[in-house]
């Protein structure tokens, strides 16, 4: 499957495990969502100039980008990577390594991080399944040591992003079709996996796993989970954070300051 | 104003003994003109005619509360059991830590004050007189819920409360590995685990209350306060199959465990008992009719239990749960003991059985309960039907002492409506084992073997049990072996009144759309020569079984 990305692993590093837990990143490994992640690279392309440019069209697609939140997760996922487009990949691979060090990482719920390597150490291997650019997953998958991921892709046009995705957008069905193939070609049966996910448009994929937990669901998913007597979990920034410490408001300070410390542009 | 020792006459041991015949009204034979009788039938109350000759047995009386609880509580910690006063061992720079029970018990909750609540701001005020500032508060939850932030406080009381929530009053975390230590191991070879906090205090207090006889004694500290490393010595297959009855402390191996790992904690620690015990007060008020014999209904108590039964039928499921967890019962204290924890527990006990003990001569080919909406594990939840399991076949099986009500082989009916149906905030485990490991097997040792240490050590469910508000992983496996000994002594189990018979298929019981329905099958093999038992509960009684 096109969508399918595995990430080059060291010798010896394959790992054995025949239980897989299966990781949602926005809202539930992480307290952002897609929004932030290109809220901040539009706020770091080019100039001065062109950062305005970018975030008063990004600004100006907010209601567009509301519809389509309320329509279908995919659609979503499809508007939002159109303001990538005319972005040179390296410059997208370079600030997606940036995005993840400086916001990222410091927005990982600790107790999620937690809860992940609890479940490795109990040999249940851990895979992201997000609708989230590769440039931002590999990066946050190495730096936590997980081997396998799922994201979205975006087409390039002669190293430029044209704003457009490689099928299949991973949202949704295609989420729990993704896992059903990764766990088919290792022969784990998906009875005995978990998922992980806050949004109800994770549902189909939560339904495939053997073990759907929601994670801070949203009212949608809340409900669905309770009807169908899911575990439901919480996860909050209330503990110290995984790396060096950071908050929202130290987040937003962070941005404010990578925004006008004169970034390179494309 | 009377002088407190006044009220507390102590028992003597002629007095505990139940002669037989003593409370011969409350063993009832039912006639053919009897009228119906009332069944707990979860949230709801069944009103149903038993056949002629089924033996009813009633709680007992409450028995006369404390006139002033509060002089009462001062006098036990002026004059405790084998132990010094408790003025006496403070000093302002010792280290204390007060543990009180979970909201597990009284069961409904009580009205307020809490007991622990009466207890907590006389300790508290005694410590404060004496300098005593650090100090911590532990609600002994061991495996059980975290408490909320607002059930803390209805139980502490708003003095406490403000005063250290949430630095210094929290629930116990039993996996929490830097606050937990290891004292060592009994002569059984069982791991005592306890918490930190507890063992490194100059004086731990435990405040509790004895709703049943099962409470209390050195249960309270070596299990409240115990991780899943000590519970698993005591709480599996092989050590409940060996209690007779969870009731009678001296012939349950559960409290023999509990009772050596306790010994070795007073070697480490010094451990101030504070047991409390209550009648059986369960109703009051409008709904008092619920504790009276139902061949004594006047015309009044008739209208009320139709009324009742009107206001329960018309409401939706969640506003019944939620109405009906809001009762709180007009318990009251009948006795408060301090000391040193045997001695302390001694007397408790006395008082307790003296609640609730009724003479029975000899056991019956069939026994009904009715399970109600609540049982220690669902406080502010839902009864799903491995809790519903517990409580037919763990407690109320078990509510007796000599022999069990029914015969060996015999039929235990138990009334409810056995829903598929779960909290998944608070049970998330109980779905996955209902769902998963009771398909593949009900034989607890295989449960035991084949599950527990998975769900144990699950991640999801450690970090829901830590912190969120869900009961640790292994505890559905301890509430399945709660039944362990009824299942071997019993036949068969038949669910009355069952809606969704696949659960009780799941648990390997049988099901029935009714009771007369459930007492035809019970009693196919004997015919009218089987001898049918009704425990009439709540409120809580114990057969003392010739």
């Amino acid at each position: 499957m096109s969508v399918y990305v595995t990430r080059a692993a060291g010798r010896g590093a394959r790992s054995k495990a025949k239980v897989s837990a299966f990781y949602d990143l926005d809202g539930t490994l992480a307290g952002l969502n897609l929004l932030h992640a290109t809220v901040f690279f539009m706020a770091n392309l080019g100039e001065w100039s062109g950062r305005a440019a970018y975030l008063a069209r990004l600004a100006l697609d907010l209601p567009r980008l509301y519809l389509a939140e309320r329509h279908d997760r995919r659609l979503l996922n499809m508007k939002l990577f159109e303001a990538y487009k005319g972005v040179s990949r390296d410059r997208l691979w370079e600030l997606g390594d940036e995005y993840c060090d400086r916001v990222l990482m410091r927005h990982l719920y600790p107790r999620a991080i937690e809860m992940l390597e609890a479940n490795r150490a109990l040999g249940i291997e851990p895979v992201l399944v997000t609708g989230s650019p590769d440039f931002l997953v590999e990066p946050l998958a190495r730096r936590l040591n997980i081997e396998h991921f799922a994201a979205n892709r975006l087409v390039y046009s002669r190293g430029l992003a044209t704003g457009r995705m490689l099928e299949p957008v991973m949202a949704g069905s295609e989420k729990s079709a993704w896992c059903e193939s990764f766990t088919a070609a290792r022969r784990i049966d998906m009875a005995g996996c978990w998922g992980y996910a806050d949004s109800y448009y994770d549902l189909p994929f939560l339904c495939a796993l053997g073990h759907p937990v929601a994670v801070n669901p949203d009212r949608r998913l809340l409900a669905a989970a309770h009807n169908r007597k899911w575990p439901i979990v919480r996860f909050s920034h209330d503990a110290e954070p995984v790396r060096d410490g950071g908050s929202t408001g130290a987040w937003l300070l962070d941005w404010l300051g990578r925004a006008t410390d004169g970034a390179t542009g494309r | 104003m009377a002088r407190p020792e006044g009220k507390l006459k102590e028992l003597k041991t002629a007095e505990l003994r139940h002669e037989p015949g003593a409370r011969r009204d409350l063993v009832v034979t039912l006639n053919r003109r009897s009228a119906p009788r009332l069944i707990a039938y979860g949230d709801d109350f069944w009103y149903e005619k038993l056949p002629a000759g089924t033996r009813v047995i009633y709680p007992p009386p409450p028995l006369e509360p404390l006139a002033d609880p509060d002089a009462a509580i001062r006098y036990a910690l002026l004059r405790p059991e084998n132990a010094d006063p408790l003025f006496a061992q403070l000093n302002p720079n010792m280290r204390v830590t007060i543990a009180i029970d979970d909201i597990s018990l009284p069961l409904p909750q009580m009205r307020r004050p809490d007991i622990r609540e009466r207890m907590l701001n006389i300790v508290l005020q005694t410590l404060a007189d004496y300098g005593v500032d650090d100090v911590h508060l532990i609600v002994a939850t061991s495996l059980h819920r975290r408490m909320t932030e607002s059930e803390i406080r209805r139980m502490v009381g708003e003095r406490a409360f403000k005063q250290f929530w949430p630095e210094r009053l929290y629930n116990f975390d039993a996996e929490n590995r830097s606050e937990l230590a290891m004292l060592g191991k009994t002569d059984h070879g069982e791991e005592v685990w306890l918490s930190r906090r507890a063992v490194e205090s100059d004086l731990l207090l435990y405040l509790n209350i004895n709703l049943v006889p099962m409470d209390g004694g050195h249960k309270s500290v070596a299990v409240g306060l115990a991780p899943y490393q000590s519970l698993r010595h005591h709480h599996n297959p092989a050590t409940l199959r060996q209690c007779n009855s969870y009731m009678d402390p001296t012939r349950s191996a559960l409290h023999h465990s509990a009772n050596r790992m306790g010994r070795l904690v007073n070697e480490h620690v010094n451990v101030f008992t504070i047991e409390t015990a209550i009648n059986n007060q369960m109703y009051g008020g409008m709904l008092d009719f619920l504790q009276k014999n139902e061949d004594r209904f006047s015309d009044w108590d008739r209208m009320r239990l139709k009324g009742f039964r009107w206001t329960l039928g018309n409401m939706s499921d969640s506003l019944r749960r939620q109405v009906l967890n809001q009762y709180a019962a007009p318990y009251s204290m009948t006795g408060v003991w301090a000391g040193e924890t045997d001695a302390v527990h001694r007397k408790a006990l006395a008082r307790v059985f003296q609640q609730y003990a009724v003479p029975v001569k000899g056991q019956s080919d069939v026994l009904i309960v009715g399970v109600p909406y609540v049982c220690p594990y669902n406080v502010n939840s839902v009864m799903n039907p491995v809790l519903v399991q517990c409580t037919g076949l763990g407690y109320l099986f078990n509510m007796f002492r000599g022999k069990p009500l029914v015969r060996e082989g015999g039929t235990v009916i138990i009334c409810h409506p056995l829903r598929d149906q779960f909290h998944p905030e608070h049970h998330p485990s109980y779905i996955e084992f209902f769902h998963r490991c009771l398909r593949e097997t009900t034989e607890a040792t295989e449960l035991e073997r084949n599950f527990e240490a998975e769900f144990a050590r699950n991640p999801t469910y450690v970090h829901m049990y830590r912190y969120g508000h869900a009961y640790h992983g292994v505890h559905p496996f301890y509430m399945w072996y709660w039944g362990e000994p009824a299942r071997q002594h019993v036949g068969r189990v038949i669910a009355a009144g069952c809606e969704e018979p696949e659960v009780a298929t799941r648990m390997g019981w049988e099901s029935a759309d009714t009771l007369d329905e459930a007492i035809a099958m019970a009693t196919s093999d004997l015919g009218r020569s089987a001898s049918i038992t009704y425990l009439h509960l709540p409120p809580l009684v114990i057969a003392d079984v010739e």
